[in-house]
């Protein structure tokens, strides 16, 4: 991902800005064109724009329900997905919205409901899971990721942080929150439905077994959200609820707002590991420019000696790259933006030596290479990745040369498509980048192609940095399961 | 490999160079410049020796002992060391040479005049202490001297007719492996008949050392020369010393003439033919075509394949700084072939689609791998992992006995400027204006790569060449036939070694 | 066995035939269930007691019992959860009773989850794409029919999908697996996809016409792995050699707990490597000859290929039931009912419900 380029911003800035004086639909309808026009393009960008406006919806929305709060945060979420599908970062950022919303309707539910139906439930999977732990003397297996952080995991989900007692059956794509939350259906932990088919009520491999959804046997796991045995409940404590349900939407805002503090704080998080990868005197081979990537290098730097050979990404990002390389990451002309991109001098002056190359001489130099730090665009379930042009190229050379290839990402760039096509996801820029259009002859009478991404299969990566730490790609599926829920993979409206 | 003076034949080259720059016009500028840098020159003078006679030998080592003895004799003037910032040097050579070749890339040009007239002038003064610390220390070997664009010590004994060859070759006018061994031989063809022996030797024994040697060191000090240029050369001063003693002059310079004519013909001309005739034959109906850079042979082999009346498409890559697949994007979209012209970052697409990879080659090495173009290595990767053939096209001129495991002992450092676009000049200067205008006083402070010689610790590389390994080329075809890479020894052994050829 | 007068190995067998769209983990829960309902144990004991005892003698009948159960295994494990969850007798029945009521459902929702497979066909076949599939997988067969109506029906932006289908089918397959396939094949072929037949000798052939490889699975196992026909190991080794695609298709329950760290772990004993010399075949040491008494009715080729063999030992698989394993590395996805699982999520799966 490019780190903020003039030109951009200014749109990002202006539609933040705007954001506080505009009505929520024209804000929407701004962001809309914003993206359709790309003129707020890249993962981080997206992510803020995206967040703020959640977050404004979310306030301005005067139903208290959280069914219609999950609505209309999936409307607007459509809307913006739909204008511009390859930016992932917006729907990753409306899921995770969608999430923290659900999260705490089902603790506002559970509240309501505990008293009477807790104990006509006992046989909840997550009760069952324990009691089995107990009875067979094993150690209990935690779902959980032990490197979650929990500042990020509470960005997700607030409270109710349940490591230990990740139930059992229930491949629930939340981590945190009671047994009872955990009756969703799973297994879809790293699906894409892509298709309109709404998951059948498959709550683990169990799911075969489970009851009709009639509820006939109290043995079955109720299915969440039109659970008639939770709705009659509702019901008979609406008066009560009610006065719950103001809550909500302030505990969702609070939500969203962690979702922005992540938002900000997520190179510091992954930079805070750097020196657990890089040592003294390596020679590290990145691409393009990126905030994270030059974070993640200059914490490094502050403690230990190396040599960065920059590739530039010609002819998408290297004016980017040469300015990143010269002068740091100085904030651009946008002053009122989150304090998100904070400045710091390049790494040169910081008495690292930067080579810079030409993407061409990326094989060359690789036998001599230690490690490939890339920053993807968008990082896919199955643990493949989408970044600049020339990533692909990179990461095979690595390959063939046995160099290591670490992805830094945010969690916000994860997304839970499944890339069923690898070709839809590549998206195809200005060609007078490549070849000027005054070169009239040579644009007529040749098809000039510039492709702004690459696909990068998952064997070619070796490791992923996140801001929850470190994990293979064979594990991302995991912490792409645990930040989306599963009746939210499928606001894509692309696929039909 | 990419051949600058792609449509014109080779023949044409030396009449270009009249043209474009006359031998006669270029020393009335040396002299002046001579006088205007001699003090700079007196400087850095005592450096010039080693790093001179080191670049030799490492760029051919196994031509006989020939340049080395002159070098010892007159070494110490002709290497003067780059007393000059390279952008100075290139200004001025660009000013120079009007047909300069890089000015078809767009806006080259403004390069010079982005420059601010002070920089020059203090960078010649920082130049010898920052030298070092702007090498890449892993290619240190490379850096032995900035290319020559000046007269400055130039022997008096370099022809003209090398001269201006040196110069193009320098400044990529004449590029490409074939192309620069067919200019240098027809260059050595002149500079044969100015030839004379002195009393009291022969021709055979003086000419090699006394007079061709002068020209090859001239040239060495324009770009390190080719596999094809080396063992043009080697075949060269083999026929020289075979020469009957007794020989008349005149008639021992026209026999050399017309075998270095035949040389030309049959180990380059004939064989591009035969190599792009046999290579056509990889182009199916419905085949794309995926090639990088520009290798006149290549060219050829599609546009063959074109002729014969074979529908297909082609796929161009292309990459900084010299963007050659330009020129061949053109030369097959005027045909009428439809081509595709993709950057080197989208590398991955084009490989998608592609069915067959066509490569030229720089040269061949023992150990079957490919020197090519930097990035060639990356397209044989892709290809090979998407299990498309690759297709070497390369004459056995360009075979050599050398072997490489890695693109960086072998290879030449081109001058890091090359890499500094006008566009990105261009950009980060209004971009700074813009910043200026918006009042952010920090950004005016902002500097841009343009100035990266002041920035401690900032490197460009600039590297020409990389090393394929032999696993991802299927097929080298050349003269002998199509060969897998195991028998490029073979080959070699049998062109360049047997004296087979004239 | 607990009740005299019910015998789950037969109802095992008359639900297979009665159905043939059956899978065998399915058609094993199935008959457990029935047994369960045709016996009046009432106790907890007792009933695990049944369900152990019928497992194992359904394991015995068949020779290659892995796809089996994981049907049994899953059954088991459900019932224990639950019955150690809920220790009161009121509550067992409530499970029993939950269990022997719904049978039908499961079997339904196991026929569901095929259907919802197949559904994802249309997500993975592309335009111009050429898959690769072998054997007489159902959901294989279901995912490409599905794919192919959707080509046919949508005129509907995205629709239209043409794709070719290349079947790998034995030749001396005569008729374990044979019919299914031809089924499948027909079944292609006359919703206008063209399909080709080709050995298994013909894969590395074909493979770089190849976009995408599917193949069924017998079980999958726990580090992700797959149990298949014999030839399905030597197709995902040459797509990963052309870096095609390998995707196996499996509903999420024929996920079974065996974790097999080479073919020669399966715990099955199959006719493959049979070396002779002029005096016949060598004759190995400790063979285990733990004949099955009734079990499934072995075939007359089979029967007369062990006579002339001389009967080495019937529990052995013979080379058309033989099965192969392929290790998770070599595969892409494996599309379950609930979306594209990656081989290492398989383990996750079998451990929450094993702890």
């Amino acid at each position: 991902m490019p780190s903020v380029v003039p030109g951009q911003t200014p749109s990002l800035s202006t539609f933040l800005k705007s954001l506080k004086t505009n009505d929520i639909d024209s804000s929407v309808d701004l962001l809309i064109s914003l993206l359709k026009r790309r003129q707020i393009r890249s993962s981080r960008p997206c992510a803020i724009a995206t967040t703020q406006l959640m977050l404004r919806v979310v306030a301005n929305e005067r139903i208290k329900e959280a069914s219609s709060l999950i609505q209309r945060v999936r409307d607007v979420g459509r809307r913006l997905i739909a204008a511009q599908p390859r930016e992932m970062a917006v729907g990753n950022i409306v899921r995770r919205v969608l999430g923290v919303v659900r999260e705490v309707a089902e603790r506002d539910d559970d509240g309501a409901a505990s008293s009477d139906f807790a104990s006509s439930t006992p046989g909840t999977p997550g009760s069952v899971a324990q009691t089995g732990n107990a009875t067979l003397g094993r150690p209990a297996v935690s779902v959980n990721i032990p490197t979650l952080s929990p500042l990020s995991q509470g960005a997700a989900l607030p409270e109710d942080v349940q490591t230990g007692r990740e139930p059992v059956m229930s491949g629930s794509t939340s981590p945190s929150g009671a047994g009872k939350d955990q009756l969703r259906p799973a297994l879809g932990s790293v699906s894409s439905y892509a298709g309109g088919q709404a998951p059948p009520q498959i709550g683990s491999l169990f799911g075969i077994f489970q009851s009709p959804a009639t509820g006939l046997s109290p043995a079955g796991t109720p299915p969440v959200g039109g659970s008639p045995a939770i709705k009659p409940m509702q019901k008979a404590t609406k008066d009560e609820a009610s006065k719950e349900k103001l809550d909500i939407k302030a505990e969702v805002i609070d939500g969203i707002k962690e979702l922005l503090d992540e938002l900000e704080i997520v190179d510091s998080q992954i930079a805070e590991s750097a020196l657990d990868h890089i040592h003294s005197n390596e020679l590290i081979l990145t691409h393009t420019s990126s905030q994270t990537v030059q974070k993640f290098l200059t914490t490094a730097a502050r403690k230990r000696k190396f040599t960065v050979v920059h590739a530039e990404a010609y002819p998408n990002d290297h004016e980017t790259t040469h300015a990143t390389i010269v002068n740091g990451n100085k904030k651009t002309t946008n002053e009122d933006e989150e304090e998100v991109n904070e400045r710091w001098k390049p790494l040169t002056s910081m008495g690292i030596t930067v080579i810079l190359i030409p993407d061409t001489a990326v094989f060359a130099l690789m036998s001599r290479i230690n490690k490939v730090i890339l920053a993807p665009h968008t990082v896919l379930a199955n643990g493949s990745l989408i970044a600049a042009a020339g990533a692909s190229t990179i990461a095979q050379a690595a390959q063939a040369h046995r160099v290591p290839v670490v992805v830094l990402s945010g969690v916000y760039k994860l997304s839970p498509v499944y890339p069923f096509d690898t070709d839809e996801l590549v998206e195809y820029g200005d060609p007078g980048k490549v070849v000027a259009f005054q070169e009239g002859e040579f644009v007529e009478g040749v098809e000039v192609v510039n492709p702004i991404y690459d696909y990068v299969d998952a064997d070619l990566v070796d490791l992923y940095i996140t801001n929850l730490g470190g994990c293979a790609p064979s594990f991302l599926y995991r912490i792409v399961a645990d930040h989306y829920d599963n009746k939210d993979i499928n606001l894509n409206v692309k696929s039909t | 490999m990419p051949d600058a003076n792609k449509d014109q034949s080779p023949k044409e080259q030396p009449k270009d160079g009249d043209s474009s720059l006359s031998p006669a016009e270029l020393k009335k500028r040396a002299k002046a410049e001579k006088q205007a840098r001699r003090a700079a020159e007196k400087e850095q003078r005592g450096a010039g020796g080693a790093g001179g006679a080191e670049a030799s030998s490492s760029a051919t080592p196994q031509a006989n002992g020939g340049p080395r003895e002159v070098k010892q004799g007159q070494g110490q003037k002709q290497h003067q060391k780059g007393g000059q910032p390279p952008q100075q040097q290139q200004q001025q050579q660009q000013q120079q040479q009007p047909y300069h070749r890089r000015s078809g890339s767009q806006g080259a040009q403004q390069m010079p005049v982005r420059e601010k007239p002070g920089k020059a002038v203090a960078g010649a003064g920082k130049q010898g202490k920052k030298e070092g610390s702007k090498q890449v220390e892993l290619f240190s070997h490379l850096y032995t001297h900035p290319r020559r664009t000046t007269f400055e010590g130039v022997s008096k004994d370099v022809h003209p007719s090398v001269l201006a060859f040196g110069f193009k070759m320098a400044s990529y006018e004449i590029c490409g492996s074939s192309a620069r061994c067919v200019a240098m031989l027809l260059a050595f063809k002149d500079a044969i008949q100015a030839y004379t022996t002195p009393t009291g030797t022969s021709l055979a024994r003086h000419m090699t050392s006394h007079h061709l040697s002068p020209q090859i060191e001239f040239l060495k000090t324009c770009r390190a020369i080719s596999e094809s240029m080396g063992n043009a050369i080697r075949w060269l001063k083999k026929l020289i010393v075979e020469i009957d003693p007794n020989t008349a002059e005149q008639e021992a310079k026209d026999y050399l003439c017309e075998h270095i004519g035949r040389f030309i013909q049959e180990r380059i001309m004939i064989t591009d033919t035969a190599i792009a005739e046999s290579a056509a034959q990889q182009i199916k109906p419905g085949s794309v075509v995926l090639t990088f850079a520009k290798s006149s042979i290549v060219e050829k082999t599609i546009l063959e394949a074109h002729e014969a009346g074979t529908p297909f498409r082609v796929m161009v890559v292309d990459s900084r700084p010299l963007f050659e697949g330009k020129r061949l994007a053109t030369s097959l979209m005027r045909v009428g072939l439809e081509v595709e012209y993709v950057p080197f970052s989208g590398l991955a697409h084009a490989v998608k689609d592609a069915t067959v990879v066509l490569l030229g080659a720089h040269a061949m090495l023992s150990n079957g791998r490919l020197q090519s173009r930097i990035g060639t290595a990356s397209v044989a990767l892709q290809a090979h992992r998407a299990a498309i053939p690759v297709i070497v096209c390369c004459e056995s001129v360009k075979f050599s006995e050398k072997v490489a495991l890695d693109s960086i002992v072998l290879n030449e450092v081109a001058p890091s400027e090359e890499l500094l676009t006008p566009s990105s000049l261009a950009t980060a200067h209004a971009k700074k204006e813009g910043e200026d205008d918006e009042g952010d006083k920090a950004s005016k402070n902002a500097k841009t790569l343009a100035d990266w010689r002041d920035i401690s610790n900032l490197q460009i590389l600039n590297l020409m060449y990389d090393v394929t390994p032999a696993e991802y080329i299927s097929m080298i075809v050349c003269e002998y036939g199509s060969l897998p890479p195991s028998s490029v020894p073979v080959v070699h052994r049998l062109a360049n070694e047997g004296g087979i050829a004239a | 066995m607990t009740s005299d007068n019910f015998d789950v190995v037969a109802t095992y067998q008359q639900l297979l035939i009665e159905d043939p769209e059956l899978t065998m983990p399915v058609a094993a829960i199935e008959s457990l269930i029935l047994a369960l309902g045709a016996t009046p144990a009432s106790t907890m004991s007792e009933t695990l007691h049944l369900v152990q005892t019928c497992t194992a003698e359904l394991k015995k009948s068949i020779r290659n019992p892995i796809s089996l159960s994981a049907g049994t295994d899953l059954f088991q494990q459900y019932l224990i959860s639950n019955l150690q969850q809920r220790p009161s007798e009121g509550d067992f029945d409530v499970i029993r009773k939950h269990l022997v009521e719904n049978g039908r459902l499961f079997v339904e929702r196991a026929k569901a989850a095929r259907e919802t497979i197949a559904g994802f066909g249309r997500h993975f076949i592309r335009d111009g794409n050429v898959v690769l599939t072998n054997g007489g997988s159902r959901v294989v067969g279901a995912l490409l029919r599905s794919a192919a109506e959707s080509s046919k029906s949508s005129k509907t932006p995205g629709g239209s999908i043409r794709f070719k289908v290349i079947y790998v089918v034995s030749s001396d397959d005569s008729n374990y697996t044979s019919s299914e396939a031809a089924e499948n094949i027909r079944a292609l072929r006359e919703r206008d996809v063209p399909v080709a037949v080709i050995q298994p000798s013909a894969v590395a052939y074909c493979m770089d016409q190849v976009t995408q490889v599917f193949v069924g699975a017998e079980g999958v196992v726990e580090n992700g792995g797959v149990v298949n026909r014999m030839g399905t190991y030597q197709m995902a080794m040459i797509a990963r050699a052309t870096r095609k695609p390998f995707y196996v298709v499996s509903e999420s329950h024929k996920f079974v707990r065996l974790y097999p760290l080479g073919q020669k772990d399966l715990g099955i004993e199959q006719d493959v490597l049979i070396f002779e010399t002029a005096s016949g075949p060598e004759v190995e040491d400790g063979k285990s000859e733990s004949g099955i008494d009734e079990g499934i009715v072995a075939d007359v080729d089979e029967v007369k290929e062990r006579e002339r063999r001389g009967d080495m030992a019937l529990a052995r698989l013979s080379r058309e039931e033989a099965i192969d394993y392929t290790p998770p590395d070599l595969i892409s996805g494996i599309i379950t009912e609930s979306g594209v699982l990656l081989p290492s999520a398989v383990s996750e799966e079998l451990i929450k419900i094993w702890f």
